[in-house]
């Protein structure tokens, strides 16, 4: 018992001596807050905290930029061709590997292949009617076989980093004296230990083409936990975290040595009815009668505090000023006006479980819906599911399944691409359009747009669009809810991203 | 003839005493101590809030009072609201019913369940107590939480799911406990006494075994209904348990996390209530042990 005791002792010593002198070596390293990354193939990956690793480790052709526009990267410039089907990218040059080489057109062909090759995410906006060559080491064409106004935004999808030509196991772990001979980009930062629990150590690229970082390196902490991450902000263990919940946005706002950062996005809860044959919503009064069952502004007072900006019956974001209608005929909360469409559609009463994943302020979103819709003739039940396992297809009363869902739609660069993606025919066989609404006016608007690069006619689009969801769409947005962020004091030109995991740290410094 | 007859078998069984369960001495026990007492009164006193729940209450559990979000304790609201404007005292008060409710239906079956199986295996014994005893120590292997969380998972999560979790997890560790009293007490001389009468199966296992290892059984319910208590927070807590807007402490505890910097009532209130009702069972569950183990009954 007493060896036990000296030892126990002699552990809590040791373990006090490491811990701070490990929390507090930072140095002149930047420490980020993730949640732990799990799909880290760049072709495949879809949440922040990959995209965050691999945007350090590789480049890309082009880029979006925080405002949503495209610039250049490894690319210096582009042309797109008279008709619409040709972009030539001319390379940057003395670019070179991590693991040597220079960079050239092969690689970018081998890149945008291999993104065909897995079914790459990046698909969904460069559609896949396209073949790339390299006439020359130097330039990289894209032949299309029919127009798209966001091929460009396709080609700076967050998985189209840049590979080296013939890399078949990129970011894969490997036993032995180099675990990290797959990370081999182009970028900023060089992969120095990956822990997959732990975290991942990135070392600044002195090397980098667009010159060295201002910070040594970048550490990627992995706490799964929104609310542990703000507690180590607040004592001095990160520097820098995004996604941070609406409820901790009032804790940093008074602290000490700490900026908080927010955005618009695009990002949105959508509220939802599938209007297929036999379905909660086919009938048209059904859908009217849950936009006027629901009251908007409360809703953004009581789960957003106020900080959102409510939303229409459209995808289309406030952050896209120009294409935003602030002041759409939205349906104001009205239940008997919902209790009266119901009567008229010989419903009644709706009786219906409202599925609901585990994420954001979704959960209490669903609690104060169920209130509010009860005083419009609308009774459900709420499902909480687990988000891995609801947004899964094979799991039964999944998303694109269930008649009455809420489902979160991340950010995207263009308005575009939400309607392409979930309001069109198409879309059900790809798994997006989950409320099955197919409109031929809308569809005709839609492909319309896709070929339209002119803005105010695109705006014309886009305001037409907004008409058909307000009178017959199957959905309701409650709010565009801001994105929030937080760094420590000491951190200078961050701008967060509207999708935080694009985040560039490049030119991210560190005042002592 | 016939009364001469009774007689002479009733003193057969007034010969051979056993071991018996006696109310009056249970109550006189757990009273008589301040530890079990104050566990008797705290059972009790969440037994009647459950019970009359309704009556009590202020206001309904799910009701969204508008603009009383995240309000501090005070005599409108005695224990504050949460983040979404409900009253946090009547929350609890309705949460008790099902806190209390589940596992105790949930603990009920599995103590019928298993004390039938427990009893029947001691008592019968030779190769069906070897495989059954086998399979229920593999059983008994499964982590709780591990097993909850696949069956809720796929079940999806409800009321229903968390009976059918609890029954499966505890009917094996109370055939167990049973078994292992029932093999001290199968070659006792009532029980030998039965068997010559030619009395059935049913009847030496229930009319003659159950009372003796009764003891045994009422602890061990005791600290089973304790464990579901803490299995159905815990499955609240991590979002597994009854769906919201519905008054679970577990589920309660979980929502007021992510507020507790600005309304920390919203988290004490709960996590206290099922702090004091497990504490109460526990002691309780001690107190009865103490009884019996006086009786020499354990």
């Amino acid at each position: 018992m007493r060896r036990f005791v000296a030892l126990f002792t002699l552990l809590m010593l040791i373990l006090s001596i490491v811990i701070p002198a490990a929390a507090q070596d930072a140095g002149n390293r930047l420490r980020v807050g993730v949640n732990t990354p799990v799909v880290l193939d760049p072709a495949l990956h879809t949440n922040d905290p990959e995209t965050l690793l691999n945007r350090s480790i590789y480049d890309y052709l082009v880029e979006v930029l925080p405002d949503s526009t495209i610039g250049a990267n490894l690319a210096t410039e582009w042309t797109i061709g008279e008709d619409g089907l040709t972009y030539t990218f001319t390379l940057r040059d003395g670019v070179v590997f991590h693991r040597g080489g220079a960079l050239t057109s092969a690689d970018v062909v081998y890149t945008f292949n291999r993104l065909k090759e897995v079914g790459s995410p990046a698909l969904n906006l460069m559609g896949s009617e396209w073949e790339v060559s390299a006439p020359d080491a130097a330039t990289v064409v894209f032949t299309l076989s029919a127009v798209n106004a966001d091929f460009l935004y396709g080609v700076a999808s967050r998985q189209a980093v840049i590979v080296q030509d013939g890399a078949t196991d990129v970011n894969i772990l490997i036993e032995g004296d180099d675990p990290y001979l797959n990370f081999n980009g182009t970028g900023p930062f060089i992969l120095e230990a990956y822990d997959p629990v732990a975290g991942a150590s990135l070392v600044a690229n002195s090397a980098y083409w667009g010159g060295a970082p201002a910070v040594e390196g970048v550490e990627l902490v992995f706490i799964d936990d929104t609310v542990a991450q703000v507690d180590a902000l607040l004592s001095g263990q990160l520097d820098f975290i995004f996604k941070v919940p609406i409820a901790q946005v009032d804790r940093l706002d008074g602290a000490a040595e700490v900026v908080v950062l927010q955005r618009s996005t695009s990002q949105h809860p959508v509220i939802r009815l599938r209007t297929d044959e036999g379905r909660l919503g086919e009938d048209v009064r059904v859908r009217q009668a849950f936009k006027f069952a629901t009251d908007r502004d409360a809703l953004n007072d009581l789960l957003l505090q106020g900080r959102g900006t409510v939303g229409n019956n459209d995808p289309i974001a406030p952050v896209f000023e120009f294409f935003f209608q602030p002041n759409a005929n939205n349906q104001t909360y009205d239940p008997a006006r919902a209790c009266e469409l119901l009567s008229e559609a010989g419903i009644g009463t709706v009786e219906s479980t409202l599925y609901v994943p585990n994420a954001f302020e979704y959960a209490d979103l669903a609690a104060v819906l169920q209130q509010q819709w009860a005083a419009g003739c609308i009774n459900v039940d709420i499902q909480i599911r687990e988000e891995g396992y609801y947004y899964d297809t094979s799991n039964p009363d999944n998303y694109f399944d269930v008649d009455l869902g809420i489902t979160g739609w991340g950010a995207r660069p263009s308005p575009q691409i939400l309607l392409r993606e979930a309001y069109v025919e198409s879309g059900i066989a790809t798994g997006f359009n989950e409320s099955r609404f197919v409109d031929a006016e809308l569809e005709a608007l839609v492909a319309q747009g896709s070929q339209t690069a002119d803005p105010e006619a695109r705006r014309e689009i886009y305001r037409q669009v907004g008409d058909i969801f307000a009178e017959r769409g199957p959905i309701i947005i409650p709010y565009f809810a801001p994105l929030f962020g937080a760094t420590s004091a000491r951190v200078q030109g961050l701008e967060m991203a509207p999708f935080p995991g694009l985040t560039d740290l490049r030119g991210v410094s560190l005042s002592a | 003839m016939t009364s001469i007859d009774t007689s002479a078998s009733s003193g057969v069984r007034r010969a051979l005493p056993r071991p018996g369960f006696s109310l009056a001495l249970v109550l006189r026990g757990l009273t008589g101590r301040p530890l079990p007492l104050i566990g008797t009164l705290l059972v009790v006193f969440f037994l009647v809030v459950a019970v009359l729940g309704p009556w009590i209450a202020p206001y309904d559990y799910a009701e969204m009072i508008r603009g009383a979000a995240r309000q501090p304790p005070s005599a409108e609201h005695l224990f504050g609201t949460d983040q979404l404007g409900r009253d946090v005292f009547s929350r609890v008060v309705y949460g008790a019913r099902e806190i209390i409710a589940i596992p105790m239906i949930s603990t009920s079956i599995s103590v019928v369940l298993g004390a039938s199986l427990g009893l029947l295996l001691g008592y019968v014994g030779g190769w069906l107590d070897e495989i059954a005893a086998r399979l229920l120590d593999s059983l008994l292997s499964i982590p709780a939480l591990v097993l909850a969380m696949v069956m809720l998972g796929t079940l999806g999560p409800s009321p229903l799911g968390i009976v059918i979790v609890i029954v499966l997890l505890y009917t094996p560790i109370v055939a167990r406990v049973v078994r292992s009293a029932t093999l001290s007490l199968r070659s006792a001389g009532y029980v030998e006494a039965a068997r010559l009468r030619g009395e059935g199966l049913g009847y030496i296992l229930f009319r003659e075994l159950l009372p003796g290892v009764l003891p045994a059984l009422a602890v061990e319910a005791a600290l089973r209904f304790s464990y579901a208590i803490f299995l159905q927070a815990s499955l609240g807590f991590l979002g597994l348990g009854v769906q919201p807007p519905s008054p679970d402490w577990g589920r309660m505890v979980n929502e007021a996390r992510g507020f507790y910097a600005q309304s920390p009532w919203a988290l004490w209130f709960p996590s206290g209530a099922i702090a004091l009702l497990v504490i109460g069972v526990n002691l309780l569950s001690d107190g009865l042990r103490r009884v019996f183990r006086r009786e020499g009954q354990m």
